[in-house]
């Protein structure tokens, strides 16, 4: 075969396999009857396919064909297995996605609005204890339109409440109606670490503020803390500052105030005595005026001495509320503070348990807070590292299919 | 007859029958792919057995941009590969070797071998596959992802080699 063949080696060896196109195979099909030595290497080709193909291998053996059916029955199971498997598809990762995101704010949520349920609850108790209330408004209450309760009245410097300013001014005189006249109690709850020197200091603070002490009585028993209650009568001018000296004492636990407005008693009062001193002088004045029979100037005095005996009453009912208008009642309450911070003992399993309960809700409460608090700290600074990692995986995942694709032309891709 | 093709996308639909079909033509024709280059016929074995498991378990992708033979003998390859790559990890040689072999005509089959694993590789793997897997041009340059014209290149040299090869064992054979 020379360099002068129009037909090269590698077409006479296609003719021969024949893997040409049925006219280039006519063609050389007519070119092999005029040439001697293509139509050698033509022959010479086929003759080496036969003797190649002399290398014979027996049947595929029997345990095969029952393996691979065998595998064939499984196939649903696999494929269910399969689809059970592939958990992280484009669709599921963004439904997980969503719902983490979801969930971290579902838990966002609730735990603000438990939180700040929270804060309310301290605030109202607070605010009906008498306590000062915090100097902040309460913060309104998310996703819930209601206004925010009203704030409490200002404290004043001395930590009153309420009508305390009108009640600070000057007592009026008994026998003005020109204002309003309150009478004050205050029930104090203490938690002292010193018990001794609170009870001393007690004596002082009414000494100090010319004002008595109504009752008191200690209460000390063995393996118990000691306890002091006390009825403190405090003149109105001097009740804020001691009240400040009180609550000094110790730890306010509890402290509520109360006014009740008695100016409309008191008028009435006023009123009935001045006719009952106008009736008594017109008696006196037809005892001495007017003369009579015996009989009836023994009902004239007789009817002088009820009179007189009303006045008095009501003299003395008069000086009750001047009294208790001038001197509020402050009722103290101290015990030590073992037994204020220990709760006093507890008898009964079911309260115990309550308290297991709040006090499991409270750690697990401030446990999601903190886990939340996490989240929300780090968690855009994880999710951008998920979806820098995400976008990594998938680029890679695309490249790996693309070079199976390549060497495994097809749909081997698939495999 | 149906087609290959036909006959797979059937299978993919459900019926088992159309791949017992597709696997009672190309049983003997893929464990002999792997029987003739691997020396262990048990692992040959497994090996088709694997090709037919993978076919059962990608059988929901699949799809007819290639024909099913150039498919099979794709995973095949791909399964030959893999375990020539394991078998230089584990320094075992799992390809042909001069140990005897499977053949009908022992002299004949065993020189055939002999001269077919002396040859270079590249030019082995095209001859195998158009003389034993009767595979096309296009097939073979489809399943070993090269150029058609290395194909014909590939195949000329490979019979020219395998040529010289049968004649210095058949001049041996005369000789003793």
């Amino acid at each position: 075969m020379s360099h002068e063949h129009p037909i090269s080696p590698e077409e006479l060896m296609a003719y021969a396999d024949s893997q040409l196109s049925a006219d280039r195979t006519s063609q050389i099909g007519a070119h092999l009857e005029s040439c001697r030595d293509c139509a050698e290497a033509v022959a010479d080709a086929k003759a080496l396919s036969s003797r190649l193909a002399t290398w014979q291998i027996e049947d595929a053996p029997e345990p095969l064909t029952r393996s691979v059916l065998a595998a064939l029955e499984t196939r649903p199971r696999r494929n269910e297995l399969r689809s059970a498997v592939r958990l992280w598809t484009k669709g599921r990762v963004l439904a997980y996605g969503f719902g983490g995101a979801v969930f971290v704010l579902t838990a966002v949520a609730g735990i603000s609005l438990v939180q700040r349920y929270r804060e309310m609850r301290e605030y109202d108790t607070q605010r009906s204890a008498g306590l000062s209330a915090p100097e902040e408004i309460p913060r309104t209450w998310p996703f819930i339109a209601t206004p925010p309760p009203p704030p409490p009245p200002a404290a004043s410097p001395q930590g009153t409440i309420g009508r305390l300013s009108t009640a600070q001014q000057p007592v009026l005189p008994s026998s003005s109606t020109s204002g309003p006249l309150i009478i004050r109690s205050v029930q104090l709850t203490l938690v002292t670490k010193s018990f001794e020197t609170a009870r001393t200091r007690i004596e002082a603070i009414v000494q100090e503020s010319k004002g008595y002490v109504d009752s008191l009585s200690v209460r000390s028993e063995p393996k118990s803390p000691k306890s002091l209650s006390a009825v403190l009568r405090i003149p109105e001018m001097t009740l804020a500052a001691s009240l400040i000296e009180l609550r000094k004492l110790g730890e306010p636990k509890q402290e509520s105030q109360n006014s009740a407005d008695i100016t409309g008693q008191y008028v009435d009062l006023v009123a009935r005595l001045s006719n009952a001193r106008n009736t008594e002088q017109r008696l006196l004045a037809l005892l001495r005026d007017r003369t009579g029979s015996l009989k009836d100037v023994v009902a004239a005095e007789g009817e002088i001495s009820r009179v007189r005996e009303e006045i008095e009453r009501m003299e003395a009912e008069r000086k009750n509320f001047d009294n208790k208008v001038q001197y509020a009642t402050v009722q103290v309450e101290i015990t030590e503070e073992y037994h204020a911070q220990l709760q006093p003992p507890l008898t009964n399993t079911g309260t115990r348990i309550h308290n297991a309960a709040v006090e499991g809700y409270e750690t697990a409460s401030d446990t999601i807070l903190g886990i939340a608090l996490t989240v929300l700290a780090d968690g855009p600074a994880v999710l951008v590292w998920l979806m820098f990692l995400s976008s990594v995986g998938f680029i890679a995942r695309k490249l790996y299919v693309l070079i199976r694709a390549r060497r495994l032309p097809g749909t081997i891709a698939s495999i | 007859m149906q087609s290959d093709e036909q006959l797979m996308l059937e299978f993919k639909g459900g019926s088992n029958e159309a791949f017992e079909e597709l696997f009672s033509r190309y049983r003997n024709p893929i464990y002999g792919f792997f029987r003739r280059r691997l020396n262990h016929g048990a692992r040959a074995e497994e090996l088709a057995q694997e090709t037919f498991v993978i076919i059962i378990r990608g059988v929901e992708r699949y799809e007819t941009t290639a024909t099913f033979r150039t498919y099979i003998f794709s995973i095949a390859l791909k399964q030959l590969w893999s375990e020539r790559r394991k078998g230089l990890r584990e320094a075992r040689t799992t390809e042909m070797s001069l140990e005897t072999g499977p053949s009908t005509d022992p002299t004949t089959g065993l020189w055939i071998r002999d001269a077919i694993s002396r040859m270079d590789p590249d030019h082995r793997e095209v001859l195998m596959l158009r003389e034993y897997e009767q595979l096309s041009y296009e097939e073979i340059a489809e399943v070993l992802a090269i150029p058609l014209n290395t194909v014909r290149s590939r195949l000329l040299r490979a019979r020219n080699e395998v040529r010289i090869l049968l004649d210095e064992q058949s001049m041996k054979g005369v000789s003793r």
